[in-house]
């Protein structure tokens, strides 16, 4: 078997002591964030706690309370005009507002404030989650765990994802053949349902088992070749039925075959037919395949089915690769 | 050894003397602040005395940037901060007593805070020509400005 993929240690790219840094320096922003949201929070109280006051100053003519002289010194005084309140704006500017008027201004500060406070929560939601992440990794790169690489093979691509539909959808395949009569092989059968088999064993065995993988592609040809020596008309029918929404679907994983895809048509199909034909979107791909929409509109009806089921399967291209051969 | 020396001294700059330097920097800053604020109080006093203002109306911080006025019926008595929260009531010639004795107090303080910190330098200085010698490096070579 060859080899298909890179084993990365972990700990190579990420060593442990550098991803502990990394996360100690997310620690400290955090602490950084949480002592900006306890400043926040202090100013939110010191708000509240004025617009209090100022909602209580004007229950009476005047206060009796020491007045500052300087930072070290006081009067005995009192405060007088307890409705007037000379509030700072902003910029040096100042505006002479009324008890209720402040409260106001205060309360608007108060919803700025704890927009701010609300954000910043937002922020340490996120320094919290890279911090995790960082520690996560640390601590995976410290048990020595390892990342596979494999490079994107265009057949063991498109089954993987789509191993689901097409193990369900290869038996509705073989009866839609049945029921045209054309053709019936025991041995085709067979080697359908071991196919299946080894499909569902794949997705058991689930991401990347690249051997279980191998084994169905290296399956698939026996299959396919059957049926195609058998019957001319199936075999074309079936890589019809196939092509088409691998076309549409699957251009990325295909985009490798065109130019094979279309050699091909031109052995097993009339070339006029091939021609006739509306061409397709100028995606090399699309054109390529000219050949197999003929063949759609030659014989609709029976196809139709087929081409709903087969849509996104992708094992039935690599089966008409091989009959190629 | 002589690396092991020379990484000893440098670490006793970095970790003791800088730290040490910046504190007494701060401190003697306090006492800077401390010291304006009295001298403040004296002229503010010493205009009160010299306008005979006996009552007057001025603004209060209520905190937040909000002011309201206030009255004082007589500026005759004054309240001042002595230290450990305690204010006692002073005329105005015994508050300017109080204040001349208290700025005496404070520039006394930043004299020998202004001498702690040239003595930090000084020895900052020397661990860093003591370790110009280790190294054997020329003089003035390595002159660093630390403050």
């Amino acid at each position: 078997m060859e080899k298909k993929g890179t084993v990365t240690q972990l700990s190579s790219i990420y060593p442990a002591e550098e991803t502990q840094k990394a996360s100690r320096r997310v620690q400290d922003a955090i602490a950084e964030r949480e002592q900006q949201l306890n400043q926040l929070k202090a100013f939110i109280d010191d708000n509240t706690s004025i617009m209090n006051l100022v909602q209580k100053l004007p229950d009476e003519t005047h206060h009796n309370i020491m007045v500052p002289f300087g930072k070290a010194a006081f009067f005995p005084g009192r405060l007088i005009h307890t409705n007037e309140l000379t509030v700072l704006l902003g910029e040096g500017y100042y505006a002479e507002r009324t008890s209720k008027q402040t409260a106001e201004i205060l309360k608007r500060r108060g919803k700025a404030l704890e927009a701010q406070v609300e954000s910043l929560k937002a922020i340490m939601q996120d320094l919290k989650a890279e911090a995790s992440f960082f520690d996560v990794t640390a601590d995976e790169s410290a048990e020595g765990l390892v990342e596979i690489r494999e490079d994107y093979v265009e057949e063991a691509s498109g089954t993987l994802p789509a191993a689901g539909h097409t193990k369900s959808e290869n038996t509705p395949f073989v009866e839609v053949g049945d029921k045209k009569g054309a053709y019936e092989d025991e041995e085709y059968i067979r080697l359908l349902a071991r196919m299946a088999e080894l499909e569902k064993e794949e997705e058991e065995a689930a991401k990347g088992d690249v051997s279980n993988e191998n084994e169905q592609i290296q399956n698939e040809p026996n299959s396919t070749s059957g049926q195609i020596t058998t019957d001319e008309e199936v075999g074309s029918l079936s890589v019809e039925a196939s092509e088409m929404p691998a076309v549409s679907k699957e251009v990325s994983s295909h985009g490798d075959y065109p130019a094979l895809n279309n050699s091909m048509m031109n052995t097993s199909l009339e070339q006029p037919r091939e021609k006739k034909e509306v061409q397709a979107p100028p995606t090399a791909n699309k054109t390529a395949f000219t050949g197999s929409i003929v063949e759609r509109a030659h014989d609709i009806r029976t196809n139709m089915p087929e081409q709903q089921i087969g849509t996104r399967s992708s094992k039935p291209v690599s089966r008409f690769k091989m009959q190629r051969k | 050894m002589e690396q092991d020396k020379v990484r000893k001294y440098e670490e006793f700059v970095d970790r003791r003397l800088k730290p040490d330097l910046v504190h007494a920097i701060a401190q003697r800053d306090k006492v800077f602040e401390q010291q304006k604020v009295f001298s403040d109080l004296r002229r503010n006093i010493e205009n009160l005395e010299k306008n005979s203002v006996t009552s007057m109306r001025t603004m209060v911080n209520l905190g937040s940037e909000i002011y309201m006025q206030a009255d004082v019926p007589d500026t005759r008595h004054i309240f001042l901060d002595v230290g450990l929260g305690f204010h006692v009531e002073f005329t105005w010639s015994e508050a300017l007593n109080f204040i001349a004795a208290r700025e005496e107090k404070l520039s006394s303080q930043i004299e020998e805070y202004t001498r702690l910190i040239a003595s930090i330098k000084a020895q900052i200085k020397m661990v860093c020509e003591g370790i110009r010698e280790l190294l054997q490096l020329p003089v003035s070579e390595m002159e660093p400005k630390y403050y």
